[in-house]
Parts: C-alpha cells; sequence; structure tokens
C-alpha cells in the first residue's frame, strides 16, 4: 500500500546522485580547511624538494651539492633567519647555508632536500605496493569467500601476530642495500595485510547489495563483477586507506633508517639523517631538526588530505541524522 | 567460554608456528651472518668462521637449521647466539623491562584514550573536540624516535636541572592557569557565561595550585600527606558517584564517602605493614579493599544498592592508588639524593647496582619508565582517543539511543550505560592490533634510551644475522600479541551478548 | 470504531510547530507549522509520504531531536508549554507521561542489555522502587502484550527476539509507566506483514488498558482507516488537511489527501488498480513559492504557484484543508479520480 511515488521519486534521486558524486566528492574536500592546507604544504616540499638539488638528469636552483664537503663555516650555524629586523632578529634572510652544515661541511639544505625526495619516494612506492596488493587480496577473499578467503584471512592472521616494524626491519636488513626501490617494493609486499582485511570487509557488504545480485543473475562472469561493479564503489575506501598507508609509510621508514635497517649510505633519507647525526644532539642540533621538521611537515600534511578525503566520500560522521 | 578460548588458543598456537617460519627463514636470509670475520686479518680467521658455522649449524639447510631450533625450542631451549652466549639468559633479563614498558604504555593509552576520546565526542564540534582531533593528528605524523629524543633532550635534562631549585615562575604559572582555564572552557558547553565562569575558576585554580606548589618547594620532596589524601579521596568519592549515580539519591554518595574515609584511616593505621611490602601485600591489600568497599556499597545502597557497590570499589581503589603514589613519594628526597639530583632517568632501565626497599626501587623504576612511556604512548594515544571518538559519535546517534532517552533517563545513564558499553567494542579490536604498533615502537623507544631490552635483542641479532635472539624476541612478543589479543575477544564477548551465545 | 472523545479533556496541544536543521547544504525545514491537538483517549493519525516532517514533529513534542536541531513554536502538556520547561522536569514527562514507539524494533532495543533489564529501568528512571518490584512490573507488561513465558524472556536479549516480539516488548516499554500520550511512529511499517495486523490490535488493547492517547504516525491510510478517530495528513513539512476520519475518506478538500486515497487498492473505490501521485515531493531546503503540492497537482494553476494556501476551515466539525480549490473537489463525486490518465475509463 506504499506509495510508489515515492519509489519513482528515488530512483530519481539516485541518478542525479550518481551524475554529481564526482563534484560532490570534489566539493566536500574542498571545503575541508585543514585537508587543503595539507595539500598547499605537501605541494610546497615536494616542489621545493625536487626543484632545488634537482632530480636524476635535472638540474636545480640550489647551487650546492648534497655530496660536496666544504670548509665548514661558523660551526655550521644555520644561516636561515625568518624573524624580521624590527622584532630584534637578524631579518629574513637565506643566506649561504640556511639549514648549516655538518661537521665535514656538507650544506645541509641540500642534504635534507635530497633525504626529502627519497623519503617521498619510498613513501609513495610502499604505500602504492601495499594498496595494489592489498586491494586484490582483499576484493579476491571478499567476492569469492571460501578458499581464498579462509587462505587470506589465515595469512593475515599470521602477519597481525608479527608487528609491522619487526617484519618490514627484518625486510630492511636484507634489501636495505639494494638501493630505495627495491626496499621500498619488499615494504610495500609486507605491510598489505591490514589494508586487505579492510577492504575485504568492504566487498563482504558490497557483494549482497542488490545490484551485485543483479550483475550475478545476469550471468556476469566474476572478474567482470568484482572489477566493473564493486570496485569502483570502493573507490573511496581505497583511496583514503592509500594515503594514510602513505603517511604511515613516511614514519615507518624513517624509524628503520634511525634503527640502521632501512635505507643505507650513500643514499640518504630522512630517517637515516637524524640516525646519522644524533650523536652531534647535543653540539649541532640544527642536524637533528631539520629531517625532523620535514618528516613531521610531510606525515602531518598527507593525513590531512587523508581525513579530508575521507570527509569527502564518507560524509556520514559529519552529517547529524535525526 | 571455556571452549572459545580453547579453540581461540589452539588456532592461534598453528599461527604462532606459521610465523616463527616466516621470521626465521627471513632472518637467515637477510645477509651474510660471517660478514665480520671475512675481513679477519689473522691466522685466527679460519678457525673462527668454523667455530661460528658450528654453533650456528650453517652447514645444515635452512629447513633442517629451522626444524632443529623448533625442536630444541619445545624442549624449552631458545638457543645460543653467534658468539655462544645462552639466550634464555640474555632473554631474562631483557623481558621484565620491555614488558613494564609496554604493557604501562598500553593500559595507560587505552585508559586516557578512550576518555578524552568520549569526552571529545559527547562535545563534538566544541573548541575541547577541535583541539583534541588536532592534536591526535599531530601525534599520528610524529616519529617516534624524534619526539623520544626531543623528550630526553629537553624535557628530562631541563627537569632535572629544574628540581634543584624547584620554584616554578610567575610567568609560568601565568600561562599554565590560562591554558587550565581554557580546557576547562574548552570542555563545557553551555553559554557564554557559563563559560567564563568555567574559565575563570579553571585559571584560578591552576594558579593556586601552582603557587602552593611552588613556594612550599613541593617538587624537592613531593608528598600528598594525609590531608591532601583525604581531599582527593573526598573528591573522587563525589566525582563517581556523580557518574555513577548521580548525586540526587544520596545513598551511593554515602557508601562511597565512607569507602574514602576508611581508606585514609586504614592508610594511616596500616603504616608498619605498608613499612616494606612485598608486591603479593599490595595485592592481598587490593583484594581487601574491594572487599571492604563492596560491603559498604551493599549495607549503605539501599535501592540503588548496584550503583553504591561500584561507586564504593572505585573509590576505595583509587584512594589505595594515591596511598600507594604517597608512599612511594615519601622516599622520593632520599632517592634523589642517591642519584644525585637527577631522577627522571635518561639512559637505561634501572640504575644500575641500585638497592632500597619496595617503594624506592619502584620510584627507580617509575623514573626509568616515564619518558620511554611517555614518547611510546603518543601514538596509540591519538589512535585509542580517535577511535573511541568516532565509536561514541556513531553509537549516540543510534536508535537504541534514542530509546533510552525516550524512556526519560538521564543524559547520564544514556551515555553510561547504553552508549559506552556499545561504544567500546569496535575498540576491543583495535587494541590486539594497536598492542603489535606498541611492541615495535618498545624497539625503538628502547633504542633511543639506551635499554638492554628485547628490542635491543632483537636489533643485534638482526644486524648479525643471528637466528636465536630475534626467535627468542619473537616467541615472546608474539605470544604476548596472542594473549592480548585473547583478552581482547573475551573482553568483547563480555560487552556483546550476541557473540557470546553465538 | 469507539465514541469521539473530543467532548473529553485535551492533553496535549501542538501550535505553530517549526523544526529547522542547520545542514551543510542550506537550512532544511522539516517542520514548517504544525497544529494539533490531541485529547484524552483519542487516536490521532498523521498520514504523509516519507521525509514529510511525521517523525521530526513527534521528535520534537519528545525533546529528542539531534543537537543542532532548531525549534519553533509552542507544545502544551497539559497546558504546560514542555518547550520552557526546565530540562529535568521536561525528561520527567518523557516515558512516564509522553511515550515513544520507534518505526524499526530491530535497532531500537540496546544489544547489549536484557530485555527485563531495559524494561526496568524504564520504570527505574521515574520512580525509586526496588529492582524486584521493577522487574514484576516488566514481566506484567511482558503478558499484556502477549509475550508467553514472560518470566524467561525478562533474561532475554534482543537478538532473541523476533522482529514482532520486539515491537511488542517496545510497547510493553512505551506503557510501563501508564502514560497519558502514546507517539507510536510507524510501529509496523518495518514489520512482516503478517503480524502487522495483530501488533496493531495489541497496541490498541494496551491503549485502552492505560487509558491512554495515540498519535499514529503512518504514511499508510489504510493503517488509521479502522482505528483513528482523526487524521491529519502532511505534505512538505505542513498540515495541509486535518478532519475527522471518515470526513477524509469520503470527502478530501485537498487534492493531494485525494490522491493517496486514490493510491490506495480496494477502498469502496471503483478499479482496483493502483494509482500513484506521479513525481517526487519538493526538496525542503529551497521549497519553490506557492503550492508545495503543485508541481504534482492536476488542478494546479497560476494562482497555486505564486501562493501557498494556509489551511482553512472547510467544512463544520473541524474540517480543515490547504488548497485554493478545495471547492471544486467539493463539486465532483469521486475526488480520487484526479489523479487518473484520460487514457484510463472513467467510472
Ligand atoms: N537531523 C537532520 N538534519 C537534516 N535534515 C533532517 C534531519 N532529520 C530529518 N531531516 C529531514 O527532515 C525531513 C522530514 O523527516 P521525517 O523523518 O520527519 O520524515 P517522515 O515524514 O517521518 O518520513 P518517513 O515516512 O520516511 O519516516 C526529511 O526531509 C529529512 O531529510
Ligand atoms: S492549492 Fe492548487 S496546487 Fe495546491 S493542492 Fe490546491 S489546487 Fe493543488
Ligand atoms: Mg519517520
Amino acid at each position: 500500500m506504499a506509495i510508489s511515488a515515492q519509489a519513482a521519486g528515488a530512483a530519481q534521486g539516485m541518478t542525479v546522485v550518481a551524475r554529481t558524486q564526482t563534484q560532490l566528492v570534489r566539493r566536500r574536500f574542498f571545503r575541508h580547511r585543514a585537508a587543503l592546507i595539507g595539500m598547499l604544504v605537501f605541494g610546497g616540499i615536494v616542489v621545493l624538494a625536487f626543484s632545488s638539488i634537482g632530480f636524476g638528469p635535472l638540474p636545480g636552483w640550489w647551487d650546492k651539492s648534497y655530496l660536496a664537503t666544504g670548509a665548514v663555516v661558523d660551526q655550521g650555524r644555520p644561516t636561515l633567519s625568518l624573524v624580521p629586523q624590527f622584532l630584534g632578529g637578524e631579518g629574513l634572510r637565506w643566506g649561504e647555508h640556511p639549514f648549516g652544515q655538518d661537521n665535514i661541511g656538507i650544506d645541509y639544505f641540500a642534504l635534507t632536500m635530497r633525504g626529502t625526495q627519497q623519503s617521498i619516494i619510498v613513501a609513495f612506492i610502499v604505500g602504492f605496493v601495499a594498496t595494489t596488493v592489498g586491494t586484490l587480496a582483499g576484493a579476491f577473499a571478499g567476492y569469492f569467500r571460501k578458499k581464498v578467503e579462509a587462505i587470506l584471512m589465515r595469512l593475515t592472521d599470521v602477519m597481525i601476530t608479527i608487528p609491522v616494524l619487526i617484519i618490514a626491519a627484518i625486510v630492511g636488513r636484507s634489501f636495505g642495500d639494494s638501493g630505495i626501490v627495491v626496499l621500498a617494493i619488499c615494504i610495500g609486499l609486507v605491510t598489505w595485510p591490514t589494508l586487505g582485511r579492510l577492504i575485504r570487509g568492504e566487498f563482504l557488504s558490497l557483494r549482497e547489495k542488490e545490484f551485485v545480485e543483479a550483475a550475478r543473475a545476469l550471468g556476469t562472469s566474476s572478474s567482470r563483477i568484482i572489477f566493473r561493479h564493486i570496485l569502483p564503489n570502493t573507490v573511496g575506501v581505497i583511496i583514503v586507506s592509500a594515503t594514510l598507508a602513505i603517511a604511515n609509510a613516511v614514519l615507518l621508514e624513517s624509524a628503520l633508517s634511525f634503527l640502521g635497517v632501512g635505507v643505507q649510505p650513500p643514499d640518504v633519507s630522512l630517517g637515516q639523517l637524524i640516525d646519522t647525526y644524533r650523536s652531534a644532539m647535543t653540539t649541532r642540533p640544527w642536524l637533528f631538526w631539520w629531517p625532523g621538521v620535514f618528516i613531521i611537515a610531510i606525515a602531518l600534511s598527507i593525513n590531512f588530505i587523508g581525513d579530508g578525503l575521507r570527509d569527502a566520500f564518507d560524509p556520514r560522521q559529519t552529517r547529524v541524522r535525526a | 567460554m571455556i571452549a572459545f578460548i580453547a579453540r581461540r588458543l589452539i588456532v592461534s598456537f598453528f599461527v604462532l608456528l606459521a610465523a616463527t617460519m616466516v621470521i626465521y627463514a627471513l632472518t637467515a636470509l637477510a645477509g651474510d651472518p660471517l660478514e665480520d670475520l671475512r675481513e679477519l686479518p689473522g691466522p685466527d680467521r679460519d678457525r673462527k668462521i668454523a667455530d661460528r658455522i658450528e654453533r650456528m649449524n650453517l652447514d645444515v639447510p635452512l629447513p633442517l637449521r629451522y626444524l632443529s631450533w623448533l625442536g630444541n625450542l619445545f624442549r624449552g631451549d631458545l638457543g645460543v647466539n653467534r658468539d655462544g652466549q645462552d639466550v634464555s639468559v640474555l632473554l631474562g633479563n631483557a623481558l621484565s623491562a620491555t614488558l613494564q614498558l609496554v604493557v604501562a604504555a598500553t593500559v595507560l593509552a587505552v585508559v586516557i584514550g578512550v576518555i578524552v576520546g568520549i569526552v571529545s565526542a559527547l562535545r563534538q564540534y566544541s573548541t575541547f573536540d577541535y583541539s583534541v582531533t588536532f592534536t591526535a593528528f599531530v601525534c599520528f605524523s610524529l616519529p617516534l624516535f624524534w619526539v623520544a629524543v626531543m623528550l630526553k633532550q629537553y624535557i628530562a635534562i631541563e627537569f632535572n636541572d629544574w628540581l634543584r631549585d624547584p620554584v616554578i615562575p610567575p610567568t609560568v604559572i601565568a600561562v599554565a592557569s590560562l591554558v587550565g582555564g581554557l580546557i576547562w572552557a574548552a570542555v563545557l558547553v553551555g553559554g557564554r557565561r557559563a563559560r567564563l565562569a568555567a574559565f575563570a575558576l579553571g585559571a584560578a585554580a591552576t594558579a593556586v595550585t601552582l603557587t602552593l606548589l611552588s613556594a612550599t618547594r613541593w617538587f624537592a620532596d613531593p608528598g600528598i600527606g594525609v590531608v591532601g589524601l583525604a581531599v582527593l579521596a573526598g573528591g573522587t568519592a563525589v566525582g563517581v558517584t556523580a557518574l555513577i549515580s548521580g548525586l540526587r539519591h544520596r545513598d551511593p554518595l554515602y557508601a562511597a564517602l565512607s569507602a574514602a574515609g576508611i581508606g585514609v584511616i586504614l592508610s594511616q593505621v596500616l603504616d608498619p605493614v605498608l613499612a616494606d611490602p612485598s608486591w603479593l601485600e599490595i595485592f592481598g591489600l587490593a583484594l581487601l579493599t574491594v572487599a571492604v568497599c563492596a560491603g559498604l556499597g551493599y549495607a549503605l545502597g539501599g535501592l540503588l544498592r548496584r550503583q553504591a557497590i561500584l561507586a564504593a570499589v572505585l573509590t576505595g581503589l583509587v584512594t589505595a592508588g594515591l596511598t600507594f603514589l604517597d608512599r612511594m613519594l615519601r622516599g622520593f628526597a632520599d632517592y634523589s639524593d642517591y642519584v644525585r639530583g637527577r631522577p627522571i632517568a635518561t639512559i637505561g632501565s634501572s640504575t644500575p647496582n641500585f638497592k632500597g626497599d619496595f617503594w624506592q626501587t619502584n620510584l627507580d623504576v617509575a623514573g626509568h619508565l616515564l619518558l620511554p612511556t611517555m614518547a611510546l604512548i603518543l601514538i596509540s594515544l591519538a589512535t585509542y582517543t580517535r577511535y573511541s571518538r568516532s565509536s561514541m559519535l556513531e553509537v549516540m546517534n543510534l536508535d537504541y539511543v534514542r530509546t533510552a532517552r525516550a524512556k526519560g533517563l538521564p543524559e547520564r545513564t544514556v551515555v553510561t550505560k547504553h552508549a559506552f558499553r556499545n561504544g567500546m567494542i569496535p575498540i576491543t579490536t583495535l587494541m590486539a592490533f594497536d598492542f603489535a604498533g606498541v611492541i615495535g615502537g618498545a624497539i625503538v623507544t628502547e633504542n633511543v634510551f639506551g635499554w638492554q631490552g628485547m628490542g635491543s635483542l632483537f636489533l643485534r641479532g638482526l644486524q648479525q644475522v643471528d637466528p636465536a635472539p630475534v626467535m627468542a624476541f619473537f616467541i615472546v612478543s608474539g605470544s604476548a600479541i596472542v594473549l592480548f589479543n585473547m583478552l581482547a575477544d573475551i573482553i568483547y564477548a563480555y560487552l556483546d551478548p550476541r557473540i557470546r551465545l553465538s | 470504531m469507539t465514541n469521539h472523545p473530543s467532548e473529553t479533556g485535551e492533553i496535549l496541544r501542538v501550535e505553530d510547530l517549526v523544526v529547522e536543521f542547520p545542514t551543510e547544504d542550506g537550512l532544511v525545514q522539516a517542520v514548517r507549522g504544525v497544529s494539533y491537538s490531541l485529547h484524552e483517549r483519542e487516536v490521532l493519525g498523521i498520514v504523509g509520504e516519507s521525509g514529510s516532517g511525521k517523525s521530526v514533529s513527534s521528535l520534537a513534542v519528545m525533546g529528542l531531536l539531534p543537537r543542532g536541531a532548531r525549534v519553533r513554536g509552542r507544545i502544551l502538556y497539559r497546558g504546560d508549554d514542555v518547550l520552557k520547561l526546565p530540562a529535568r522536569r521536561r525528561r520527567g514527562l518523557r516515558g512516564r507521561k509522553i511515550a515513544m514507539i520507534f518505526q524499526d524494533p530491530m535497532t531500537a532495543l540496546n544489544p547489549v542489555h536484557t530485555v527485563g533489564d531495559q524494561l526496568a529501568e524504564a520504570v527505574l528512571a521515574h520512580d525509586l522502587v526496588p529492582r524486584k518490584q521493577a522487574l514484576a512490573r516488566a514481566r506484567e507488561m511482558l503478558d499484556l502484550v502477549g509475550i508467553p513465558q514472560a518470566e524467561q524472556r525478562l533474561r532475554s536479549y534482543p537478538h532473541e527476539f523476533s522482529g514482532g516480539m520486539r515491537q511488542r516488548a517496545m510497547i510493553a516499554m512505551a506503557v510501563i509507566n501508564n502514560p497519558d500520550v502514546i507517539i507510536a511512529d510507524e510501529p509496523t511499517t518495518a514489520l512482516d506483514v503478517t503480524v502487522q495486523a495483530q501488533i496493531l490490535e495489541k497496541l490498541l488493547e494496551v491503549k485502552d488498558a492505560v487509558n491512554a492517547a495515540i498519535v499514529l504516525i503512518t504514511h499508510d491510510l489504510g493503517v488509521v482507516a479502522g482505528i483513528a478517530h482523526r487524521v491529519l495528513v502532511m505534505y512538505a513539512g505542513k498540515p495541509v488537511e486535518i478532519g475527522v476520519t471518515d470526513t477524509i475518506f469520503y470527502r478530501p478538500r485537498m487534492p493531494y489527501t485525494a490522491g493517496l486515497l486514490g493510491s490506495m487498492p480496494s477502498l469502496e473505490t471503483s478499479g482496483g488498480r493502483l494509482r500513484p501521485i506521479s513525481g517526487a515531493p519538493p526538496s525542503l531546503i529551497n521549497l519553490p513559492s506557492g503550492c508545495p503540492f503543485s508541481p504534482r497537482c492536476p488542478l494546479a494553476e497560476d494562482r497555486c504557484r505564486a501562493e501557498e494556501p494556509a489551511l482553512g476551515e472547510v467544512d463544520e466539525g473541524g474540517h480543515y484543508a490547504a488548497c485554493h480549490h478545495w471547492d471544486q473537489l467539493a463539486a465532483v463525486a469521486d475526488p480520487t479520480a484526479l489523479f487518473r490518465t484520460e487514457s484510463e475509463p472513467v467510472t
């Protein structure tokens, strides 16, 4: 006896929603102020790191190299000053060695930029590998259930008893000196299970939905259902967790490098810089400060971007219900 | 329930077994265990290499090596490291320090995180909520090792220096009062007037407390004292009752207040017993406290007996805890002299060769635990805060919470009885995950603070491609994680009858 | 149908109730001026499509709206404006004088507490009595709503109950304190068709047992047909027609009501085919000017699109409708025929 216009209205509503989904997400994201600031900060760091000292064959605008040693000026103190003169500071000044020099006279700005580049690359590769593997595994397990699921669940059970840092440290010990790309791929290959579980949960709930039933009733193949029908509906979850995985990877890489089982010299990364100079903490604290500040800025801005994306894709949390 | 636990144990056993296989193989293949010897000059070289090959069974193929390790493990033998030291001995020394660190961090993170998260959820969109959310994000993004180094460098060293003449400068008092007032104003919801009042009260209270502490040079010889104990216990009684049953009906309040009173009196009467107790005695006293307070609640609770018992027991336990703290602090001055005025330790997990009574030993341990725990706790704290906040927000919007309100229950009951328990269900699942993270973090923390704990056992073993110590580390941490997982499952089953019965 | 109780005292009176939700997308005007009164032992039906503001207006009466909702108007319980009462007194009314039954019994009970505990709690919220006594009262109520083996059932958890039993438990919870008013928000919508009738019957039986009045919310005119004394029809947050049930059914004076009647199967109208009203209700954020029903109304003309009709008396006996052209409906024999398409035969 229900008013069936209701259904018609709902159906109309659905198509409208579907058409503007992307716009809606974009609009919600751009309303998230912290996420926008995060975007700006992270974008700024990337541009700074890659344009200053250049990357690969590309030259940068900074005239010093992260490899060249030199005379240590003023005990290697940073020449950067941000406090204007009328506030009693030394004025806004960039100077010869804005971030100072290390004990053998390497320009610390160049070194920090190099570390930032490497840390960002590692984090993105780890995030990409973990997300891809996690999504595929979670998707198959969530859709096929039974065997595949059992295997995946047992596998994640096993991985969950091993703290991420432990397994990553062991992998890092093996592949630390094979270059950052190999290292990052290997870390990605051991950190996907949490993500896999998440995606599986999402698939489990979606595979019960009517549109999947309908597709199955029409005889659509499983792979088509997974990739055409379900996967697009989990994009939100995947993008958000990928973002957060990258933020975590920044921290994980720096922790591994700090412990000496991550990026190995002559490669540099932010964590490895802190490890190298930790004994200089009392005499040259800036050697410790700068990489730390960059790690925090990167992780914080990516975390905020992730939060903005989550709000944009899943606004449930921010809306009040009757 | 027992069947449930047994099944979980069996599954966990096999899961752990599989994990040992993975870790053993990966560790053994992580590098060349003879690397350092190969570069040795001189005639010893070949003999040393042969020795090590012998000790580490390197001439046996990896799968067999694993099996023989496993066989030994079942006989209770953890093997020797590459230098021939018995791993069980190494482990024994490392174990307790690390466990203390990990357990302290987890418990504190859960308790504080859940409380802050709930308050934040109940005050959604308030200044407090925004500040908590922002702080949580910052904590998520802090590299643990960096924080640890900072704490060590700035907090510990500066604080110890300051303790020599513990006078709080007026500017610090002013700023702290301002912050204190802001926090109170932010937690409270209400009109502008109420907020202003909260701000003024909070700021004034902070200012008075700090001035008093500074003027009496409290930090030089801290303690709570009978008066302090009485005030704090009474306050706890009122607060706990307000939360559990409200203050409109007096019976539970009387029960809680008498629990506090008896606690304070006993803390003085029992002085000789508490002179140099053992942990067993402390535990016995705790049980006694629970029994006595439950009796008080039962006798005085009237129609609100259930609530009265809970309020009395909680008050009694808090009072007992305060007594413990007071006792510990009494030894502070002596201890501080012993460590030459540097009670906040930055290296190691206890002062070498320190001999003191029960209280001083605990003080020593606490002094060493303080900074590593603070560092280690940050990420977990942020996680628990975020999760309990969003879990509470979600639950508070559910239909049955609306039903509870529709019955005319006071908001306090709606939150504590209906929302809280349901909101904690997802937190138990999180606990299991987070615990593994804390163990990982402990490795980093120990490294920074120079503890000879399990973390260094693991790291050194890994660097030297020496599976025995690495595996010892994993057997302990893996079992702890499994046990913790199970604890989480049991709490889950307790909280959610749907699981319990199926 | 029992005698119309309008002669008896008035217990609840809602005047010009307005509820708005500020949201990111704008102000949602969920309820835009609802007025009604409820007499002792009366059954008032509130009918309307999904989203017409039925639940929101009753939550406003209960004081259960989510934070951030803006409420204006007056809600008088026995002459006291509950919106002006201090929070504690308002809570004292909730569950004791005015009780509510919700739409979805599957989610309305707390899964982690026993049914007995949740029932007893409703007693203990208002009266400090021994727990035993509260549980005994709970058992009595379970008996009353027809749950067998009430004693054991007190110790069951909600997930051990079927949907129908849970709704019975909700009814028991609503009447456990002998309230004056029960607001039942679509109490049968979420249930199996087979148990719907039983639950309604039980609700009426229990109402008589405790002498309460009922506000029965539904989007199904059929439900109120044999039960309600009066019916209030809501559209887009406003009452568009109110009157004694028979008048509403046989002499609707508002095209929307007529449309609802036409979409019901097998009331003595002809055809037997469902004739849904085409189109969807308007968005409550940017309401167009004029009559909110005009985009879907077969009688709509320029005036309707320019000017929103007020609720006016169309008949004696308290029959009010909000339509510029109510007299056109009065002129035809079968107003529901308005919604028939031309190709269909008109009887
Ligand atoms: N918390 C809220 N925030 C914003 N809009 C809300 C909120 N609660 C309800 N609404 C809106 O108010 C309108 C009326 O909702 P209400 O729940 O009263 O409808 P209803 O008539 O009960 O419908 P149904 O038959 O579906 O229960 C709806 O459009 C809804 O979207
Ligand atoms: S006012 Fe006009 S549009 Fe509105 S219901 Fe009446 S006839 Fe239809
Ligand atoms: Mg509704």
